[in-house]
């Protein structure tokens, strides 16, 4: 215990001198990511897989299993060459074949975001000799490097997953990896273990093991790592942090990379199929009534920033600088409200409609809101926003599974926010909020239900364009188009904070984030 | 006439659990939430869910999956997990010794503190301490356990760092033997302490009142007529017959009981079936859910059979019924 006074502790002999505890929220169920895109059990099986490649943390492609690599036919062709002499955890080594099983075999079928994104496009993997891979696509191919890393992509061991049920296999839960770490032992709600793997083809880890501890309640998760039960927190809730800062054992860092995705912006979106959002005016006027600088004070506790552009800035080859967004003007708002016909007899009366389009005389202006119980403060303050202007918001806070099956399937909603997390390319996670073929029944689709022919032919556009010149100015012109026809309000660039204990020092990005850290004693 | 009556009652379970199953699973697949949506998470498309409905079944009609899953049950395969693809009975069964032991350590406490609570309390009803015990009581009975949790972490594992906060067994501890058991109940403290809190405010109410009514009786006061000492009138005679409700509801609270470990669990980060509901309930892991209903109910049927039967054993009335 090197948090508290000697005297007043008595712990079992700790042997964790090199060894990080982290804490995570749920148990992962299984440790093959391969098989699926949650992010608990990436968290938790990261560490002991490797993809093609990895990204820094300005999301530029390194080396990882690929040791290089060249685009070839305008990027329809994609040829990777393999890393030599890489082992897996088990001394059998790795090759080209590995790769391609796991293209065809798992991901393509079981990881929901590459077979939905790599699927459609994807002709063949052919594997010329042992340490080649070439990616075949129907047509040029720009965002495939920054789908390639262990999260996207991770490569599992053909010799152990051949000929079985994927979602069944034993070894899901004694994983045989290439990544820096391997897998010790696993303690189903308790922890799961790892010891450094010395054979590690990058640099080898410096700690003897990581212990990755289950604790499901985040005030319960800042009291272990207060009184050094733990050394890792991955998030750290806005009322504890002022806690924590005030820990002389503890240092907290911000970043935009979190367990469920990365560079995520919370954004409120309009269902347009309902008359009263149908038009733009109203939506414009909403976007000026809203003090998005109060959700970063109020609701994220200072982690994040007002979102200044449809696509986050942390995506700094695509995000627009100096866009001009709708600013906080509650007498603009009001003005164009009752401009389309929205009226309020008294200052502070709920607004009726007096002739507009598509909706009776006389309603008033009062939606359903619906929102994931994590994020129910957002919609407090929205309601309390948005009252002021004469709109009137009924807060429905919705539990995870049923929110997405609400909004996203049954469509069942007037206004909705969701904590889109744009990840490292727009064809990925941002396009999917705006093209016409994304309005499906699936999870962080097209909330807004928007549809837009330019819309969806720039999306194409910035897909085949390999120039990040080209891709630059095709996603200027997407986000211009989006602030102009408004479907979504972007509310909050939202930050991650991690916390770890001063023991423990030099953590990397996201998925290997222990890969390069140490522990004193 | 008594083998009778056992075997009667021991088959009366098995139309009990096909029973709660047949409720389970009409209330699970009633209710809002989608499995397969909740394991693809973002990104996936119609293809894709298609794909993982049909391998689990999920594109049957309902009635078709309800009598897959009787005939199942009947012999006794509660199928794979969704989120784990394990075995669902091996799942709940590496879970169900933590809640066994955390809501046995909490049965204990409960009737190692409250009995002699209750006692003291009986011996003089309204007095001082019986006014201060009964205080106490009904505070912890309105206490939330999670509040109560909570404020024992803070008290007992920071403020004061006597115990650990959360786990039931040292991070990344390698201990052995009489060390583990040592360390298991380290860890174990907190916890069963939040989780007997409510059951000790009803016993020693339930202990208090059953003792009053007892002392007043009138072979107490031959008893005390005789000449028998105080303390033996309440120990030998009055206590006996005392404690017989209060064991009565201690059997019949084992449901409650679980249903109070989620919530200490997952604040304890204690990994019990309480937490594994919870988790299953979030991802809609509904082979889990079922399996964790039928083995909780046929727990408390179990209970309440032998309750049944120990007072069968003392009362040959109810054999008769």
């Amino acid at each position: 215990m090197f948090l508290l006074p000697a005297s007043c502790v008595k712990e079992p002999a700790t042997t964790r001198a090199n060894i990080l505890v982290a804490a995570i929220t749920s148990d992962p169920g299984h440790l093959n990511p391969a098989i699926t895109t949650n992010g608990g059990v990436h968290t938790a099986a990261d560490l002991l897989y490797d993809g093609l490649i990895s990204l820094g943390e300005d999301l530029t492609p390194r080396p990882a299993l690929a040791a290089r690599w060249t685009i070839e036919d305008d990027g329809a062709r994609y040829r990777f060459f393999l890393r030599q002499g890489v082992k897996w955890h088990d001394g059998r080594p790795f090759t080209s074949a590995d790769v391609k099983f796991s293209f065809d075999s798992v991901l393509l079928r079981f990881h929901s975001r590459t077979r939905a994104s790599l699927g459609p496009v994807l002709l063949g993997i052919d594997t010329p000799d042992d340490s080649t891979v070439v990616f075949r696509f129907k047509r040029p191919y720009a965002p495939l490097l920054s789908q390639l890393d262990v999260v996207e992509a991770p490569i599992i061991p053909k010799h152990l997953f051949a000929g079985t049920d994927p979602l069944r296999n034993p070894v899901n839960m004694a994983p045989v990896g290439t990544g820096p770490f391997r897998f010790s032992s696993y303690a189903h709600g308790t922890e799961i273990r790892y010891a450094k793997n010395a054979d590690y083809f990058g640099t080898t880890p410096t700690l003897d093991g990581v212990v990755l501890r289950v604790i499901p309640d985040a005030s319960t998760q800042v009291a272990a790592l207060e009184r050094g039960e733990v050394d890792w927190l991955f998030g750290v809730p806005g009322p504890e942090r002022a806690r924590l800062r005030r820990d002389p054992n503890v240092v907290l860092d911000q970043t935009s990379v979190s367990p469920g995705g990365s560079n995520c912006v919370t954004t409120v979106g309009f269902n347009l199929d309902r008359p009263i959002f149908r038009d733009v005016r109203v939506r414009h006027a909403v976007a000026h009534a809203l003090d998005r600088q109060q959700f970063v004070d109020r609701v994220t506790f200072g982690d994040g920033r007002m979102a200044d552009a449809p696509i986050s800035s942390a995506i700094a080859f695509a995000h627009a600088d100096h866009l001009e967004m709708p600013a906080f003007d509650t007498l603009r708002a009001d003005s164009m409200l009752t401009a389309v016909g929205w009226q309020r007899t008294t200052a502070t009366a709920i607004r009726e409609a007096h002739d507009v389009a598509g909706v009776r005389n006389g309603t008033p202006f009062a939606v359903t809101f619906k929102v994931m119980s994590g994020m129910t403060p957002y919609g407090e303050l929205l309601r309390a926003q948005l009252r002021r202007v004469g709109i009137d918001l009924r807060v429905v806070s919705l539990e995870p599974v049923v929110f997405a099956q609400s909004v996203f399937t049954a469509r069942d909603f007037d206004v909705s926010i969701a904590p889109y997390c744009q990840g490292v390319d727009p064809q990925i996670g941002v396009q999917r909020m705006y093209t016409s073929s994304s309005i499906a029944p699936v999870p962080f689709s097209n909330m807004a239900g928007y549809r837009s022919a330019t819309m969806d032919s720039l999306f194409e556009r910035a897909g085949s364009a390999l120039d990040v010149d080209e891709r630059r100015r095709v996603y200027r012109q997407v986000q211009e188009l989006a602030v102009r026809d408004q479907p979504y309000i972007w509310l909050v660039e939202t930050t991650n904070t991690h916390a770890h204990t001063r023991r423990c020092t030099g953590f990397g990005v996201a998925a290997h984030f222990a890969a390069t850290a140490t522990c004193t004693s | 006439m008594t083998r009778w009556y056992v075997l009667r009652r021991v088959l009366q379970v098995i139309p009990t659990v096909l029973g709660i199953g047949l409720v389970a699973f009409m209330l699970i697949h009633l209710a809002p939430g989608d499995p397969v949506m909740a394991l693809a998470g973002e990104h996936g498309d119609a293809a894709y869910y298609a794909f993982m409905r049909e391998r689990f079944g999920l594109n049957e009609p309902l009635p078709r999956q309800l009598l897959t899953f009787l005939t199942r049950i009947l012999h006794g395969d509660f199928g794979f997990s969704y989120v784990q693809g394990r075995s669902t009975l091996v799942v709940i069964l590496e879970r169900l010794p933590a809640t066994a032991l955390l809501g046995g350590a909490a049965i204990v406490i409960s009737l190692i503190v409250s009995v002699p609570l209750g006692v003291v309390a009986a011996r003089r009803p309204d007095s001082a301490r019986d006014t201060g015990i009964s205080t106490l009581a009904l505070a912890l009975f309105s206490a939330p356990a999670f509040w109560l949790a909570q404020m024992a972490i803070l008290v007992f594992a920071l403020a004061l760092p006597i115990f650990p906060v959360q786990g039931m067994t040292t991070a990344g501890a390698r201990s052995t033997g009489f060390g583990h058991v040592l360390d298991v109940a380290r860890h174990l403290a907190l916890p069963a302490l939040a989780l007997a809190a409510r059951e000790i405010a009803m016993l020693v109410r339930l202990t208090r009142s059953g003792l009053i009514d007892e002392l007043a009786r009138d072979h107490i006061r031959t008893a005390r007529a005789k000449g028998v000492g105080e303390l033996s009138v309440l120990v030998r005679h009055a206590f006996p017959r005392a404690l017989v409700p209060a064991l009565t509801v201690v059997a019949t609270r084992v449901g409650q009981l679980i249903a109070g470990a989620a919530v200490v669990e997952v604040v304890f980060g204690w990994p019990g079936i309480g937490r594994l509901l919870l988790t299953a309930l979030q991802t809609r892991d509904t082979p889990i859910l079922l399996g964790l209903f039928i083995v909780i109910s046929s727990s408390v049927v179990v209970v309440n059979l032998m309750t049944d039967l120990i007072h069968a054993t003392i009362d040959p009335r109810i054999r008769l019924l």
